[in-house]
């Protein structure tokens, strides 16, 4: 495969926004792509949209060239990719993969969600759909509640506490507070984390990512060309990966592990010849506190069973060894599902690029973005490096 | 049939069709032949390795009771 560069990056803020339909997010989020690559639309010979459930949440279905037709971009190939949570990491993987192929010089991939049109026990339902319907839907499982039981079943072997988990809301917050673009943008006290109001015990709202609007691109091309399409200082995708796993987690063995996130790390480490600890920054999936405690350990930051300590001792804080989630993460920036994957590419983007403003942290030569789709069947890890 | 609790949690936010439901308790349940099952539990709460007995179905989901 040759190598890929990203070249432009766009998102639009994240939060409630009633006055936004799917469409005019994407449309923006392209579009501040497009101009931040500095590249005519013209250039961009395939798009890529990753969405979870635009067809529940607003209606629509066809999304890819619904979006694309607004954008101005006519005749090329446009494909929807669903992943559940990773859908737009898993378009990301394939836009890089059609580059890196040579199918194409460039390419656009965006991620978008529109969720707050619909009321919270819808949108819970909406989100179930993401796990085992014929089981865990059945039984009245919400996606709090799959990690939930993951969470209870790490307090349980390895001594993990609601402290942990509130060690990680807290740290979130503290960064998505100095994101101009973050959906929640206040600092939380450890108090407040434990005494939320509770969702699925153990996890409080606090432990809980945010219903959010929102949308993210990034424009893609061979690392070789860059000079010739562009003044911008490129990003080179060092390496990325996408696995997957069972969906329904009483097929796991032990569900306290995600295996799909240790096979795609490790596939995306060999892909850029470094290891965990080369890794100086990194966007990890926080749909829920406990996801971003498993993630540390099976990316190889913290030891298995010490994801919680780790965290607590401040290890992935905005001056710690390995800074996690300076965006605020998905607890705080907020998570429109379908965006959540391409919109960490681009705040890692702006770590490696040292355009992160006040949440710069001070060694940012390789970033890791690592997205999860529901409660870890689906997982694509990307390893980005200035180029 | 009998089981022991893998995990459990109470759900207070439920999706639509279960709000009237809510606070209920889902769960886990790693069986004799080690097969592992998603269920809902009746009667009194369950913690992880409780033995449970298979209280019978309903709607196709298995519930559990604490033994």
């Amino acid at each position: 495969m040759r190598p890929v560069a990203i070249l432009g990056i766009g998102k639009t803020p994240f939060g409630a926004f009633p006055d936004r339909d799917l469409r005019s997010l994407a449309v923006e989020s392209g579009q501040k792509a497009l101009a931040d690559a500095g590249l005519e639309k013209e250039a961009i010979e395939a798009f890529y949209l990753g969405n979870f459930a635009g067809p529940s949440f607003v209606g629509q279905s066809h999304l890819a060239p619904f979006v694309a037709g607004a954008m101005g971009l006519r005749g090329i190939p446009c494909t929807r990719v669903e992943a559940a949570c990773a859908s737009s990491g898993s378009a990301l993987f394939h836009g890089v993969s059609a580059v890196g192929a040579g199918l194409y010089e460039a390419v656009l991939v965006t991620g978008v969600e529109k969720m707050t049109s619909q009321d919270t026990p819808r949108v819970a339902e909406i989100l179930a759909m993401a796990g085992e319907c014929c089981s865990e839907g059945k039984a009245g499982a919400t996606f709090p509640a799959l990690f939930a039981m993951i969470a209870k079943r790490h307090m349980h072997q390895y001594g993990t506490t609601r402290e942990h988990l509130a060690a990680v809301a807290v740290k979130n917050h503290a960064n998505g507070a100095r994101n101009p673009d973050a959906h929640l943008r206040k600092a939380i006290s450890k108090e407040q984390a434990l005494n939320g109001k509770p969702i699925a015990d153990p996890l409080t709202v606090y432990d809980c990512s945010l219903v959010s609007d929102g949308a993210a691109s990034v424009v893609l091309c061979p690392l070789d060309r860059v000079r010739d399409l562009s003044r911008r200082q490129p990003v080179q995708v060092l390496g990325i990966a996408q696995t997957s796993d069972w969906v329904g987690l009483d097929r796991k063995e032990d569900i306290t592990v995600f295996e799909a996130v240790r096979s795609a790390a490790a596939k995306a480490y060999s892909m850029a010849r470094v290891d965990a600890a080369r890794i100086d920054v990194a966007e990890v999936h926080d749909c829920f506190t406990i996801a971003e405690i498993v993630a540390v350990e099976d990316l190889g930051f913290a030891a298995k069973g010490q994801g919680g300590f780790w965290s607590a001792e401040g290890c992935s804080a905005l001056d710690g060894d390995k800074p996690v989630n300076t965006s605020g993460g998905l607890k705080s920036k907020g998570h429109p599902v379908g965006a959540t994957g391409v919109a960490q590419v681009c705040d890692l983007v702006l770590q490696v690029r040292g355009e992160a403003g006040e949440r710069q942290v001070r060694k940012h030569d390789i970033g890791l973005a690592q997205n999860l789709g529901g409660s870890g069947a689906s997982c694509v890890v990307t390893i980005l490096a200035a180029a | 049939m009998t089981g022991t609790i893998y995990t459990e949690t109470t759900i207070y936010a439920a999706a639509r069709e279960f709000v009237n439901d809510a606070p209920y308790q889902l769960v886990i349940v790693t069986l004799g032949d080690g097969k592992r099952v998603t269920g809902r539990v009746e009667g009194e709460r369950v913690s992880i390795d409780d033995g449970v007995e298979h209280a019978g179905d309903r709607g196709g989901v298995p519930f559990f009771r604490k033994l």
